[in-house]
């Protein structure tokens, strides 16, 4: 039982946690006040039961497939961001003259916001952008090139954004393992193969598992480029495009906010899922003794 | 692999580093050393003297510039380290931090494809050698510094190396542990029979464990020999300097008579034993502190009076600074019973004061 003194005992070094305060007020305001309040107002449709929204959106047929649609979208671009960070991340470790480099030019679309990205697409992959033109210059593929207004310009948009920050995830997880760990690995007789399966590849899991939890989530709200570079009406119709239309064009906050939360559970079961498996991984730290 | 083999030769291994400015320098120059099976080798000498930089090449974790590497007819310095199979400690330990130690330990077999029921067997075997069975399921952050660094041995042995390579292995430990840890390494090596080379940049280490001592200095091998030899013939002033020769006193040579060197100066005139050929009339005496004694020497004769000028109590004696009126410094093992400020006569055996060329012909070198 704790008694009365004992939380006065222990309430000095306790303040330090005012300091939370802020932050908390912060969370509250403007997180999980709106996060209940769409909750509730999903339970409230204009029409119907409180699961109306709900129902409505798994019965109809241009609603519950964006759910799809967009996991069609966002783990494919997810996996190959991850996919494609790890190899040149992992080759990057060392420092070399070019890695400055590299990772320069790597990490600069991370300053282009989607627009500005999408607006390059559609002049670099449009029929009539330089791709198209250099492909049937050097006569490589004559037909029509479709990169945009597509699922592939949606897609390939969002490997362009979102790849700079797996990158530099993963980069940072890379270069925080101690490389005399490898070297320990190579004299045992564990070839570079062998060094990256046994010793980089389990001790990077955990990292590698919030990366890709980070980049679907991002991938998963895909909205700007969605519409700019894909084709809303059909096979790019995402789940935020649902929302939008829900709650701007039919002017139904409740539907709205009941596709958001939908959306926002999707996210979390792929994320539960993803972290669920990093527990079965070593999570401590990466040094190999004392420094 | 090879378990039999008879040598290892190093043959002017040499490696070259582009310091700043883009200056390269040797960080070793032409190392060149025969290491037979059985043997005990301590690379010994200060940090940035290319004792740790040897260890790598041999290795094979850093490329030689130039010279050879051979484990008896075969040549192995342009193998991958992966496929020379030597074992190597690593000063922090370097264990992997996801797998048991058991795990670690089974590592390099389960590199050879040795099947798990001999794995087993052996890891259990080189737990036994270093005292940790019963840990073998723990994680490498669960033991003590200590523990780990036994691990790290047992790692190393397991593969059975025809070489074990250790880097500093002690230098994380404490003094008391230190002490135990290297009995062990010595009880380990005896029990293999293989060879060991041992890195370290402390003399009483390298005193205590090798059976040859090679002493470095900005990447050249200054002398090589048996602890006693480097102990108390040092090849030059380097290594005088670096074996606990605090006294370094620059006289005028006198005369030369065989290797009896007599000099002279302020007030000093000392007779020693010539260890390099002499050239110019100026020369370096090197004494140990415990080879000077408080009293008269024989008729005289190397003996020099002072002032203490500080007492440091070790027990068993004290440490004495003796200040001449000339005013040198000289370090002095003396009784316990003296005293700050008194006036002492010390003197130095002929044979224990090593004269060298003085120190400026020497760095031309």
């Amino acid at each position: 039982m704790t008694t009365a003194r004992e939380t006065a005992a222990r309430a000095p070094s306790d303040r330090a946690l005012l300091l939370v305060i802020p932050a908390a007020a912060f969370m509250l305001l403007l997180f999980v006040y709106p996060f209940l309040y769409g909750l509730v107002l999903s339970f409230n449709p204009k029409q119907g039961g409180w699961l109306a929204n709900y129902h409505f959106f798994f019965t109809t047929d241009n609603e519950w497939p964006t759910i799809w649609t967009t996991l069609r979208l966002a783990l494919p671009a997810t996996l190959i961001n991850v996919g494609l960070a790890l190899p040149i991340a992992y080759k990057m470790r060392v420092k070399t003259r070019y890695q400055r480099w590299v990772t320069t030019i790597l990490v600069v679309p991370i300053t282009l916001g989607t627009v500005l990205i999408a607006e390059g697409m559609l002049t670099y992959f449009g029929p009539r952008g330089w791709l198209s033109q250099f492909l049937q210059l050097v006569h490589l593929y004559d037909g029509p090139i479709r990169l945009t207004h597509n699922y592939w310009g949606v897609l390939i948009s969002l490997i362009i954004s979102g790849f700079p920050f797996a990158f530099l995830l993963i980069l940072s997880y890379v270069t925080g393992i101690d490389p005399v760990l490898a070297r320990a690995a190579a004299t045992l007789g564990a070839d570079p193969k062998a060094q990256f399966r046994h010793v980089y590849l389990p001790l990077l899991a955990p990292g590698l598992a919030m990366c890709f939890c980070l980049a679907f989530v991002q991938a998963f709200s895909v909205f700007p480029s969605a519409i700019l570079l894909g084709s809303p009406a059909g096979p790019t119709r995402v789940i935020s495009i649902a929302a939008y239309e829900a709650a701007f064009e039919q002017y139904d906050y409740s539907l709205a906010s009941a596709i958001a939360m939908l959306m926002g559970l999707v996210q979390l079961v792929i994320v539960a899922a993803v972290l669920g498996l990093r527990s079965a991984f070593y999570r401590g730290p990466v040094g190999g003794g004392k420094g | 692999m090879k378990h039999d083999f008879k040598e290892l030769k190093l043959d002017r291994v040499t490696r070259r580093f582009s310091g700043a400015g883009g200056k390269a320098f040797n960080a070793l120059d032409e190392l060149t050393l025969t290491v037979k099976r059985g043997e005990f080798i301590c690379l010994l000498g200060p940090s940035g003297c290319g004792k740790s930089t040897a260890l790598n090449c041999i290795a094979g974790l850093m490329q030689l510039s130039g010279g050879t590497i051979w484990l008896d007819q075969q040549r192995i310095d342009t193998l991958p380290p992966e496929r020379r199979g030597f074992g190597m400690v690593f000063q922090n330990y370097a264990l992997f931090p996801h797998m048991s130690v058991a795990k670690n330990i089974g590592f390099g077999l389960r590199m050879r494809g040795v099947p798990p029921t001999e794995t087993a067997s052996r890891v259990a075997h080189a737990l036994k050698l270093v005292q940790l069975t019963g840990q073998e399921h723990k994680l490498p952050g669960q033991l003590s510094g200590g523990q780990q660094q036994r691990v790290a041995i047992a790692r190393a042995i397991v593969i059975e190396p025809p070489l074990i390579l250790m880097d500093e292995p002690l230098s994380n430990l404490d003094a008391k542990l230190r002490i135990e840890t290297r009995a062990e390494i010595r009880r380990i090596h005896r029990e293999l029979d293989r060879a060991t080379i041992y890195v370290t940049h402390d003399q009483d280490e390298a005193l205590s464990l090798a059976d040859r001592i090679v002493v470095m200095k900005d990447g050249v091998v200054q002398q090589v020999g048996t602890p006693a030899e480097v102990y108390s013939q040092p090849a030059n002033l380097n290594v005088a300097r670096f074996m606990g020769y605090r006294n370094v006193l620059e006289l005028d040579v006198v005369r030369e008579d065989g290797d009896r060197v007599a000099l002279e100066g302020q007030a000093i005139a000392l007779t020693g034993m010539r260890k390099q050929p002499l050239d110019g009339s100026r020369a370096v005496v090197a004494i140990r502190p415990e080879e000077i004694s408080v009293g008269e020497g024989p008729g005289g004769l190397n003996t020099i009076a002072g002032r203490v000028d500080n007492v440091e109590y070790c027990g068993r004696d004290s440490l004495l600074d003796v200040i001449t009126p000339s005013g040198r410094l000289l370090h002095v093992r003396g009784p316990v019973t003296t005293a700050l400020n008194d006036t002492v006569r010390v003197y130095v055996p002929v044979e224990r004061a090593l004269v060298y060329p003085s120190d400026r012909t020497d760095t031309a070198r």
